[in-house]
């Protein structure tokens, strides 16, 4: 069962991909300077209304071993510690101890 | 001919880029007005950001999709014995209160 965090992050990217379209065509609408201000105004009210989860902002990557937010290294989406622990278990694959 | 090209009228100018324009068919815009183009220009991100976790193998659902595998899901089944010793032991599951009284909870404040 992995993390709960990285649980909310997964409902948090499908809800964005779900959603990005309308949002994009709300957003359009509200930052053209060409149309009225009440049209604009309109469109602002009605981006307002959408969820926390619909906005790109709220997605984190994350590692999917231990959950942690900080030091990810997306190729893998593991935190540098998690990193370190399965390549030197050998896990992933081309990966080894660099020297030169 | 070099005097000539400094008296070029703006309106001209503004005629040529607006028929350039049209030949390459680019969106005329001579006032730099916000149309919030760069809204719908930009690529779609959802698509890649879901793609950042990989799905893990969940056993219960290739059980149900290829029945015919035959798999066993030992953890589940180790769940499940362990729920059985416990009945056994008397530590299991305890009943549903019917009404809101029964409830241990309740119960307790008293």
């Amino acid at each position: 069962m992995p993390n709960a965090r990285v649980l909310r992050d997964i409902k948090a990217r499908n809800v964005v991909k779900a959603s990005e379209v309308l949002r994009r065509a709300y957003l359009y609408v509200a930052r053209n300077e060409t149309l009225s201000p009440q049209v604009r105004h309109q469109a602002q009210l009605q981006l307002n209304t959408f969820g926390k989860y619909t906005r790109p902002t709220t997605v984190k990557n994350r590692c999917a071993e231990s959950g942690r937010g900080r030091g990810i290294i997306s190729e893998f989406a593991l935190c540098r510690y998690q990193f370190r622990l399965k390549a030197l278990k050998l896990e992933l694959p081309g990966v080894r101890k660099a020297s030169w | 001919m070099a005097a000539a090209a400094a008296a070029i009228r703006p309106m001209r100018l503004a005629a040529l880029t607006r028929s350039r324009c049209s030949i390459l068919q680019t969106a005329y815009n001579p006032t730099s007005a916000r149309t919030g183009a760069k809204y719908l220009r930009a690529r779609l991100h959802g698509p890649s950001m879901v793609k950042f976790y990989t799905p893990e193998a969940n056993i219960a659902q290739i059980m149900r999709q290829w029945p015919e595998l035959e798999m066993r899901n030992f953890a589940e089944e180790e769940r499940l014995q362990d729920v059985e010793d416990k009945k056994k032991r008397g530590k299991g599951a305890p009943k549903k209160a019917k009404e809101k009284g029964d409830s241990r909870r309740a119960s307790r404040r008293r």
